[in-house]
């Protein structure tokens, strides 16, 4: 065991002393949280601001009183439209939707013919698209007036038009709403985590081989074993170093947020933290042990990297399993690494209790997978040596 | 002492039709003494390498005993390793640590606490000249600097026997003297047993108390530099060396042969 702490001391300072590695290491992992929910809460104070403005663009709304009436009496303001509104809807760079109103409208409206008003959006543009819906929503409570007014003037009460009544009622709770805009942090962080432990883990493996320092290393008395746990320790710990800080940036992160919605209703305190952190140390350790898996048969650095994008691609892909799988949640997901720790990730976002059961399986995936790798990596050290 | 027994050893690469067998070591036998400098003289692709690496614990013979001191390498290669210094022919060293690190480390992981790792670190660095680069990172080493580290790492634990792998390749005049005078200081103050792989015969005139001439992965002559003078009838050790290693060409050719083993210009010699 002396040997492997010796190695492990020696990897670890050695990365350490890679600071431009380390620099950019912790840069994007103690940055990532803040970083994202500055993001996050610009693009839902963002939404809040349209929600709050309540402004209708409109052409030739001067020639429809009635309807002007109306809408600023539901206390919306009314804003000429641009000239080329339909392109630049269309550019995505004007994110509003334009009311075009015909020149006969009051006539019309006057006459009993029915005015056709025009809602221009692009389905492309989610924003006018977005903004179309309310309109639309607004537009037929205007109709609903004026059908009222006329069956009151005909004597017919207005209620006969109203079979049933509806009320909405949203049961997701505040943490699980935040959860939807928050959905990419567990995948942010742990890709963090994978990206860390990489550079060590190719420079302990492929970097060792291929400086020619690997040779010497197994001609010394120590075990196998040793030298590989060693190197495994290090690697490792540079990994669960950035989940620890990734994890804790998110704290202070909190009080950048310039949503007062979000802030509201994102809530991670350090009993979060410990939860992502008891599911993220040990995959932190299984991909570090993975990755060296996959550098050890490779001659060089280089090759090493190339070798390992498929381990970071296959990490990268796993929140598509949950956007493809429309079914929800399913109890595979908690065997595959990665994916485990995303899905129990969202739900300690959500607010939901993580149970023993839920901490234990992942858990003991990653300790069988770890051990795997770690033995692999023992048994091909010798053979990388000569080859 | 080290004791080379019918070695052998054979690699085969590829796969089922494309699988190519070579057999790098076919046997080799020979005798180290402590106290003594032994050469292992051959052209590329003698085996030399490869009988260092069985020697060092780092590859399985197929065939044959090798004895560190009475210990039996395959059965006991820690044991055997404890009293080996190699210095192989990848000698990379960490460029992030100092010279000294790099020497400490082999020094813990071969069982020495840290105050008598550093203190072997020092003392080498005297015998070796490193003492002023001691403390900088090996990151910029030139050549001789880096094997001077590479040989004060594989010799931190005072191990009785030495083993290096072509030790002057890249070595400028200067440095490959400079080991010379240090491999003679360690035979001669401190009774080691050495052995060395080359294929230079000036190396192996200058330093050598016996030689093993290898060719094919065998060993086809064993004697100190004048026996085996005396054994061919040449005068000439690079023509002696030819012969025995490479019966079949004329005498006349011997010169021009040895050449193209090193890779010699014809007007060189």
């Amino acid at each position: 065991m002396g040997a492997a702490w010796q190695v492990f001391c020696k990897e670890l300072v050695d990365a350490l002393r890679d600071r431009r590695t380390l620099a950019m290491v912790l840069l994007s992992s103690v940055a990532i949280g803040p970083l994202l929910l500055v993001a996050l809460s610009a693009l839902v104070a963002d939404f809040e601001a349209r929600a709050e403005s309540r402004e209708i663009y409109a052409v030739g709304i001067e020639a429809a009183p009635t309807l002007q009436n109306y809408l600023l009496r539901q206390a919306w303001t009314l804003q000429a439209a641009p000239a080329d509104y339909a392109a630049a809807i269309v550019k995505r760079s004007f994110g509003h939707a334009v009311l075009v109103v015909p020149a006969s409208f009051e006539q019309d409206l006057a006459d009993g013919v029915a005015p056709r008003l025009t809602l221009v959006s692009a389905s492309a543009n989610n924003r006018a698209q977005g903004e179309a819906g309310s309109l639309s929503h607004l537009l037929r409570g205007f109709n609903q007036e004026q059908a009222a007014l006329r069956l009151v003037m005909h004597g017919v009460a207005p209620g006969l038009l109203q079979a049933v009544q509806v009320d909405e009622q949203d049961l997701a709770a505040p943490s699980v709403r935040a959860a939807q805009f928050t959905r990419m942090l567990p995948f942010f962080v742990l890709m963090a985590v994978l990206y860390g432990a990489l550079h060590a883990a190719l420079d302990t493996t492929a970097g060792e081989r291929e400086r020619g320092s690997l040779e010497p290393l197994l001609m010394t008395p120590a075990p196998r074993w040793a030298l590989v746990l060693g190197k495994w320790g290090a690697v490792a710990s540079v990994g669960m170093g950035v989940a620890v800080l990734s994890c804790f940036s998110f704290l202070p992160g909190q009080w950048l947020l310039r949503s007062e919605t979000l802030s509201a209703m994102f809530l991670f305190g350090p009993r979060e933290a410990l939860l992502f952190l008891a599911l993220l140390l040990p995959l932190a350790a299984m991909l570090s042990a993975l990755l060296m898996a996959v550098a050890i048969r490779c001659k060089s650095f280089k090759e090493a990297q190339a070798n390992n994008t498929v381990v970071v691609l296959a990490v990268s892909l796993v929140p598509m399993v949950t956007l493809f799988n429309q079914g929800g949640e399913q109890p595979w997901h908690l065997w595959v690494p990665a994916l485990a720790q995303l899905t129990l990730m969202q739900r300690v976002l959500e607010g939901e209790a993580l149970g023993a059961a839920d901490l234990l399986l992942p858990l003991a995936v990653a300790a069988v997978l770890s051990a795997l790798c770690v033995a692999f990596v023992a048994r091909q050290l010798r053979a990388a040596a000569l080859r | 002492m080290i004791e080379v027994q019918s070695l052998a050893r054979r690699f085969i690469t590829g796969w089922g039709r494309r699988a190519r067998v070579m057999d790098a070591v076919q046997s080799v036998s020979f005798v180290a003494a402590d106290a003594s400098i032994t050469g292992l003289l051959g052209a590329n692709g003698a085996g030399k390498t490869t009988t260092l690496r069985m020697v060092a614990g780092l590859l399985v013979p197929d065939a044959g005993r090798i004895r560190v001191d009475g210990i039996d390498v395959v059965a006991r290669p820690q044991a055997a390793q404890a009293r080996l210094g190699v210095l192989s022919d990848a000698r990379g060293l960490y460029p992030r640590l100092t010279a000294r690190e790099n020497i400490v480390y082999y020094g813990r992981l071969q069982g020495l606490g840290a105050a008598a790792a550093d203190a072997r670190a020092v003392l080498l660095a005297d015998l070796l000249d490193l003492a002023p680069l001691l403390d900088r990172r090996t990151e910029g080493f030139s050549q001789g600097e880096r094997m001077k580290t590479a040989l004060a790492r594989a010799l931190v634990h005072d191990p009785s026997h030495i083993i290096l792998d072509e030790p002057t390749n890249g070595l400028d005049v200067l440095a490959t003297r400079s080991l010379r005078g240090c491999l003679r200081r360690l035979r001669d103050e401190q009774g080691k047993c050495i052995v060395f792989s080359t294929h230079i015969m000036q190396e192996v005139e200058r330093l050598c108390d016996q030689v093993v001439v290898m060719a094919g992965g065998c060993t086809v002559a064993l004697g100190s530099v004048p026996e085996l003078l005396a054994r061919t009838g040449q005068t000439d050790f690079e023509a002696a060396f030819v012969q025995l290693a490479f019966p079949a060409a004329p005498a006349s050719s011997a010169g021009r042969m040895s050449q193209a083993a090193q890779g010699l210009p014809a007007a060189v010699s």
